[in-house]
């Protein structure tokens, strides 16, 4: 073996630097990440591409065949690979695209020197509580600050000086509810001299009900939660229900291991809430395509590793994905793990593809959601139809309906009917182009265009003396659609009226019954002048019926004269005309008043004698088809209490939410693909974590349960760093998303560890942690970078400073809504649409299939917090940047700054309208410059502004008021922006200090929370 | 040097600038935005080591043909189809071929022969439709590649693997990866651009989605700007009514003279950041109007490019954008057309939507070749699939084709492509792929390769694992570089 010089002269600085006081090296620290960078992919966890049978992530890996000889780096292969000279030998190979520098060699050796300790992931063993270190002249207010100065004090760093209590409270407030405070909330602050001031605005905060607002931010970006489903259709859904119940559960503080497994198995749960069902929500907010020819169950697939990945990065903080399609490379999840995990997900009773047409697309299972009032309306009309069904039944048994009843029979017994004869069209004609023609029978057939509506006019001879009425026959017919008797696809029509005109005189008709009537329809229709009204005969439209209709007075004419029947079909039904019909008429009394009765009935009412079967038939037939007025108005009252009931029903949202009603075997797909399925498994949670006790179920409940067992080693670590990262912008473990074998070996793992047994020691209370790291003196130091700092401290890493950074977008939207005192505070309930340039959504959509219209809102729509507005999937809010697209889980957010938002801030008319009406009312309340512009100021950065400021902002004035002043259209312009009522202020002054707003938004300083 | 230290030590000595001229006056200020420059160039640089080799490519135009053009009607002539026309293609050409559910459950495969004709084109002799004449009079300029292959099977899914390298979107896209390795060459104008744009008759229903041109987890400036083609082409690249160009600049000074105040007490290299910023906005604000002016545009330019040139939101205008940018030092330029999604109107609508874009895209190579840009540009052409060899709709009278991703064809021009050539060939029916397959991860390896980028090396490290465009796979397809 070739040995480079390199290999040897280090072995001497190494005997040199362990004679001085180094700080052993660690292999958790230090080691592992470098193995695992440059190593572990060919030489790790997965057995299908591990090269030489040779595993570096194991300690029996290393020890076999002197791969690693401890104390011995000379005998070790590991360092005669690292160091070779000889392509062949050397490791990593060139074409790896892995480079090992010199100092991570060096170091690679002198672990071997000390002797090659191997440790345990240290995120894979459960967290302890550490000793709280004792660190004297630091200023330690709770055990985070302990940990904090421990490490600082070891660099020689101590804590910045706390912020004035202005910045303090700017801070708290953008990051507990992500409002600004008010001018009156900050002199109260700083009139507060007790030594608890600072404690009681924490708690004052944490109550807010605007803090489950603020903390909602982060977690919707994990469920990746928007208000459609993306893809073609990207069809609206009824989420944000879901959205209202997480900002609900924070402000309640809800246990965080109750607020997981309601999450992730509220339907699981006994006897579960509609609140735990609509919990489950988080697992329902996937994408789902339903474009024309999706291979659904590819889609449900893909939907199943969504879920697995999303609870994995959520709740264990680990990359599960590599796992779909291999042994993960790094961190011991093998393949057959995720299939477990993905086997909890794989009994939903869904097809992998949302149905509907039009605006909304829900894909079951779901459950039917209503706003208080709206479940208030429901229960109401619930009520009201018991009580209607049961007054009915009460009616119907009643003395006075027995005897109408039993008069009713008499009466038809009686009574037979009046003879009908065919009446000969002279002329039938139609609007619309409908072609109609006699046939021999007299009848009367409808051809040609169908029309949307239609108005048939017929003219019949007079040749019926003393006429009292018309019998209307419709008739089926093979020719016409579904065979029936009318024209439309159903073979239904709907007759909305039919009038009657004999000579010059228009009669009315009072009575019109027919042998049968749609649900929802009436003969009475066709007799009176209300369009909505009218009769029809769906569902059989195959079938003969008889509309009868009798006439105000009898008709005799002059054989000179016409009669002319008019029938209407105006209804919303388009094409729903006559198809084939005949006309009778007769003279005969009362012509409606007679019953036409069935074969069967009338057969039984001839009968002198009935048998009982036969007397219960008749009253049955009466019972149906022919009530007593009480009785059908009863029945009217039932009927219309349904349709309303169903129609609330029908529109109340649907909130997609899991179930498990669907067992299924999941097998381990080749590669990930669906198509290619191996062996079967069984639900499961990775092996290499410790094992769920006998007992717990094997079913996403099991799941949760075993999530907050104290043993484990990543659940309780992974909140406590990520509520970390919500305050500090980095977590102490900087790669949250990812605590596996790749991630960052943090500096402060000892913290993390402590806030992680101190959060499932605290009943997992996140207002307790949160509580803990705001009132430590960490939080309260200043944020202002020092060359010293930067030297001993440049990523802030030891937080020798509090972090800096600017606010998401969402949260600068709602700073210059609140602000300007725009800002609707209302919570909860449906996405709105606020400002967006125009054609945003509408040029994105090139589909005919749905109106991609912007339903723009109007009024205090405009003004209600970034978190309410509608979020389609395909295309994020225009004037929120940086946000994740929501399109898959992120639990680390991305600040940058670019041209595009600083043309946000300065252009978009969300904050140019805020600038404005900032501007008036503080032009209202003083003459004086220097007071509006302090009180702007104040608004919204909450301190006053210096001297500095003052000259700065008045010269900024200045030049503003000359520009308007110089272009009086262009000043009355500018304060015309936006839909808020315009003010009568002069406008090139209320122009000037609106741009002056306009400036102090776009400050540094505004935009950023330090 | 790691741009974040160079920027922390320029903040340090300006923090001592700051402090001891107890802050910065007008002439300081000045200086400061003299500095911008610098500011600008470390934001926009591109990783260190990158290129990673000399690029054929300097800047990219990707012509997206979405909705899936028909590779047997257009640039993969199939005399079998005409000969045995009306037939079913034979089960053991289909084999288990993954099909659409529009057509997987059909009993028939009728063979539908190409609609129009074919011709040979130029020096080379290249066949495609004679419904483009326009690319055919750039055949010899360009590779027509007749084995490109995809797994997706619909149209969301199938962009999204060729733009992202995943069907499920999340992933950063092909313009963003090159922005982030190679930064931005224009001080004025982003580096990535999108356009959008659709047939006529908007016949095709399909959506343009945002991640076609995100950049997923890498740091979301590097994302595609789309130009939009009403309104303002970029969101809020207006001035606020009445406010005039000289009235922002003087609030931007002011505003800048502020931060610069604030950045001397706050010492946080993020304020200079921002200042640039703000600079950048304003000069964006200038150049992206004269970009969409065309009226220096001389007629023959106007005339190549068809009759929709002036009309907004048109492909042909897309087109003329598309060289404005590129030759204005935008890196990569994405046009994505859509309305090649024939399944029930092949017959009347293929023959529409070639006369739409034919000349525009010919235009685009010519106007890019005369002057003198087509050398160092790679043009590409193409969309997420094929379509099905045989016909949709009634088996006896198909009106249209399926989706179909197992072949279909490509062209591409200029930066590093062999001109006047084909790559790849399938059998007799257009069905299976016979010669030098193109997946989709190989294309995009070679788009890379093309722009002096290892794509294997060129990684993004996100929870816990290298992401690369190609994922673990794409080979260079060597027989298609010049």
């Amino acid at each position: 073996m070739r040995l480079s010089p390199q290999f040897l002269l280090p072995l001497l600085a190494l005997a040199s630097s362990r004679a001085a006081d180094v700080e052993p090296l660690s292999y958790n620290r230090d080691i592992r990440p470098i193995l695992s960078e440059n190593c572990f992919y060919c030489h790790g966890q997965d057995e299908n591409k591990r090269k030489k049978d040779l595993q570096l992530n194991i300690q029996a890996g290393q020890r076999a065949n002197d791969v690693v000889v401890p104390g011995k780096p000379e005998a070790s292969k590991l360092v005669m690979r690292l160091f070779s000279s000889d392509p062949e030998e050397v490791m990593p190979p060139a074409n790896s695209n892995r480079h090992v520098s010199d100092q991570q060699r060096e170091l690679l050796k002198r672990w071997i020197v000390e002797g090659a300790v191997f440790e345990e992931h240290w995120a894979y063993q459960a967290p302890r509580r550490p000793t709280v270190p004792q660190v004297p002249n630091f200023t330690i207010r709770n055990p985070i600050d302990a940990f904090v100065a421990q490490k600082m004090a070891a660099k020689g760093l101590t804590f910045s000086p706390e912020a004035d209590k202005v910045t303090l409270l700017r801070r708290l407030h953008a990051d507990l509810i992500g409002l600004p405070p008010r001018p009156e909330e900050v002199d109260a602050f700083l009139a507060d001299t007790s030594p608890d001031a600072y404690e009681k605005a924490v708690e004052h905060l944490l109550a807010s009900p605007h803090y489950g607002e603020r903390m909602s931010l982060p977690w919707l970006d994990a469920a990746r939660f928007a208000d459609s489903n993306g893809f073609q259709q990207d069809g609206d859904t009824h989420q944000y229900i879901w959205r209202d119940w997480v900002v609900k559960a924070l402000n309640a503080d809800m246990p965080f291991d109750q607020f997981s497994t309601e999450q992730l198995a509220g339907d699981l749960l006994p006897n579960p809430t509609q609140d735990q069902l609509i919990a489950t929500a988080f697992n329902r907010n996937h994408l789902l395509n339903g474009e024309g020819g999706a291979i659904a169950e590819e889609q449900r697939n893909v939907i199943l590793f969504d879920r697995v990945d999303t609870t994995a990065t959520t709740w264990l903080g680990l990359t599960m994905a590599c796992a779909q399609c291999h042994d993960h490379k790094y961190d011991p999840i093998t393949q057959r793990d995720y299939y477990s995990m993905m086997a909890m997900f794989n009994n939903v009773p869904e097809s992998g593809v949302p149905s509907g047409g039009g605006q909304y697309r829900i894909a079951d299972p779901a459950i039917t959601v209503g706003t208080d009032e709206e479940n208030a309306k429901l229960k109401n009309l619930e009520s009201s139809l018991a009580s209607a069904r049961e007054a009915e039944q009460k009616l119907a048994q009643s003395p006075e309906t027995l005897a109408a009843y039993e008069a009713m029979e008499k009466d038809l017994a009686a009574s037979t009917e009046v003879a009908w004869t065919s009446l000969k069209p002279e002329s039938a004609t139609s609007t619309g182009d409908v072609q109609l023609h006699v046939q021999d029978d007299l009848s009367i057939f409808a051809d040609g265009p169908r029309p949307d509506k239609a108005d048939y006019t017929i003219t019949l001879p007079a040749s019926l003396p003393g006429l009292t009425g018309f019998r209307i026959e419709t008739i089926p017919d093979d020719r016409l659609p579904s065979k029936g008797a009318g024209r439309s696809d159903s073979g239904n029509a709907v007759l909305t009226r039919l009038k009657f005109t004999a000579g010059a005189r228009e009669i009315k008709f009072n009575a019109a019954r027919a042998t049968y009537t749609q649900a929802g329809f009436t003969p009475a229709g066709v007799i009176d002048e209300d369009v909505n009204t009218a009769w029809a005969f769906y569902p059989e439209t195959a079938k003969p019926y008889a509309l009868t209709v009798q006439t105000s007075e009898a008709v005799t004419l002059a054989g000179n004269e016409q009669m002319v029947l008019t029938f209407e079909f105006q209804s919303p039904h388009n094409q729903h005309q006559f198809g084939r019909f005949l006309i009778q008429g007769t003279s005969g009394a009362q012509p409606v008043g007679r019953v036409a009765l069935p074969a069967e009935i009338a057969a039984i009412l001839e009968k002198p004698d009935r048998s009982k079967e036969e007397v219960a038939k008749l009253r049955e037939f009466l019972v149906k088809d022919h009530p007593p007025a009480g009785i059908a108005a009863a029945r009217a009252l039932i009927k219309s209490t349904e349709t309303s009931l169903n129609d609330l029903r029908n529109n109340l949202p649907r909130v997609m939410v899991m179930s498990d009603k669907q067992p299924r075997q999941t097998k381990m797909l080749d590669r990930g693909n669906y198509l290619n399925p191996k062996d079967d498994v069984t639900a499961g949670t990775p092996a290499f974590l410790p094992t769920p006790p006998d007992g717990t179920p094997k079913n996403r409940l099991g799941l949760a349960q075993w999530l907050f067992r104290p043993e484990h080693p990543l659940t309780a670590r992974v909140q406590a760093n990520r509520l970390w990262q919500y305050f500090f912008s980095t977590g102490l473990v900087k790669t949250s998303e990812d605590l596996g074998v790749q991630s960052e070996v943090p500096i402060h793992g000892a913290l993390v560890d402590w806030l992680a047994v101190e959060f499932r020691e605290h009943g997992w209370s996140q207002k307790h942690l949160v509580r803990l790291i705001l009132n430590s003196t960490t939080y309260r130091q200043s944020s202002r970078i020092t060359p010293d700092l930067l030297q001993k401290d440049p990523e802030n890493r030891l937080m020798s400073r509090a972090s800096r950074f600017r606010m998401p977008s969402m949260v600068l939207r709602d700073l210059a809504l609140s602000a300007s005192g725009l800002l609707n505070p209302k919570m909860g309930g449906k996405p709105v649409y606020p400002y967006q340039p125009s054609e945003v959504w509408e040029t994105l959509a090139i589909t005919k299939e749905r109106d991609f219209t912007y339903p723009a809102s109007s009024g205090p729509d405009l003004y209600r917090r970034s978190l309410y507005t509608f979020w389609r999937r395909t295309i994020g809010p225009t004037n929120i940047f940086d946000a994740s697209a929501r399109q898959a889980c992120k639990v680390r957010g991305s600040l940058t700054s670019t041209p595009l938002h600083a043309l946000t801030t300065l252009n978009d008319i969300t904050w140019v309208e805020a600038s404005r009406v900032l501007a008036e009312h503080a032009m209202q309340q003083s003459p004086d410059r220097r007071v509006q512009i302090t009180w702007a100021f104040r608004k919204i950065l909450a301190r006053v502004p210096t001297e500095k400021d003052q000259a700065m902002l008045q010269r900024a004035h200045e030049k503003q008021l000359a520009i308007f002043s110089a272009d009086p259209a262009g000043a009355a312009a500018f304060v015309a922006v936006g839909s808020a009522p315009k003010s009568s202020l002069p406008a090139v002054d209320h122009a000037a200090l609106s741009s002056v707003c306009l400036l102090l938004f776009n400050l540094d300083e505004s935009l950023t929370r330090q | 040097m790691n741009p974040f230290l160079l920027n922390q030590q320029r903040v340090t000595r300006r923090q001592f600038f700051g402090k001891s001229a107890a802050g910065i006056g007008g002439v300081a200020l000045a200086s400061l935005l003299k500095e911008d420059a610098v500011a600008a160039a470390v934001n926009q640089m591109g990783l260190p080591g990158f290129p990673h080799f000399a690029p054929k490519a300097k800047r990219v135009v990707c012509m997206w043909q979405g909705g899936a053009p028909s590779h047997v009607d257009l640039f993969d002539h199939k005399p079998m189809l005409e000969k045995m026309a009306g037939q079913d293609i034979p089960a053991s050409v289909r084999g288990t071929t993954r099909l659409s559910t529009m057509t997987s459950g059909a009993s028939k495969w009728p063979m539908v022969p190409a609609i129009k004709p074919y011709q040979r084109w130029g020096q080379s002799g290249t066949e495609i439709t004679t419904m483009m004449p326009g690319i055919g009079s750039i055949a010899d300029d360009i590779c027509v590649v007749r084995s490109m292959n995809t797994e997706a099977v619909n149209h969301a899914p199938g962009v999204t693997f060729f733009m992202t390298g995943s069907q499920v979107p999340g992933r950063p896209s092909m313009g963003a990866w090159l922005s982030y390795g190679l930064g931005c060459e224009s001080e004025e104008l982003p580096a990535f651009v999108v356009m959008t744009s659709s047939d006529r008759g908007r016949t095709c229903g399909q959506l343009f989605f945002d991640y076609y041109w995100g950049a997923g987890f890498l740091p979301s400036r590097y994302q595609g700007v789309r130009f939009r083609n009403t309104g303002d082409p970029v969101p809020y690249l207006q001035n606020p009514p009445g406010i005039s160009r000289d009235a922002r600049r003087q609030l931007l000074d002011d505003i800048n003279a502020m931060n610069a105040d604030h950045l001397a007490d706050y010492g946080d290299p993020e304020i200079e950041t921002r200042i640039s910023q703000y600079e950048m906005a304003f000069r964006m604000q200038t150049s992206v109007p004269g970009l969409l002016d065309f009226s220096n545009e001389p007629k023959s330019v106007l005339e190549m490019y068809g009759p929709d040139v002036l009309t907004k939101g048109s492909y042909a205008n897309n087109c003329l954008i598309a060289r404005r940018l590129l030759e204005r030092g935008v890196r990569f330029v994405q046009i994505m057309h859509s309305g090649w999604d024939q399944h029930g109107n092949l017959f009347t609508q293929l023959e529409e939507q070639c006369r739409d874009t034919d000349l525009p895209s010919s235009a685009l190579v010519k106007d890019l070749k005369q002057r003198g840009l087509l050398d160092d540009t790679l043009v590409t052409w193409g969309g997420e699939f094929g379509r099905t060899p045989f016909g949709q709709g009634d088996p006896n009278k198909p009106t249209g084709r399926d989706h179909f991703g197992r072949a279909y064809s490509w062209w591409l021009a200029g930066g590093g492509v062999k001109p006047g050539t084909t790559y790849g060939q399938t059998d007799d029916f257009g069905w299976n792929i016979t010669a030098d397959p193109a997946h989709v991860h190989d294309m995009q390896a070679t788009i890379m390769n093309l722009c002096g980028i290892n794509h294997e090396a060129h990684t993004f490290r996100y929870q816990g694992r290298q992401f690369r465009l190609t994922d673990v796979h794409g080979s260079i397809l060597k027989g298609m570089l010049a």
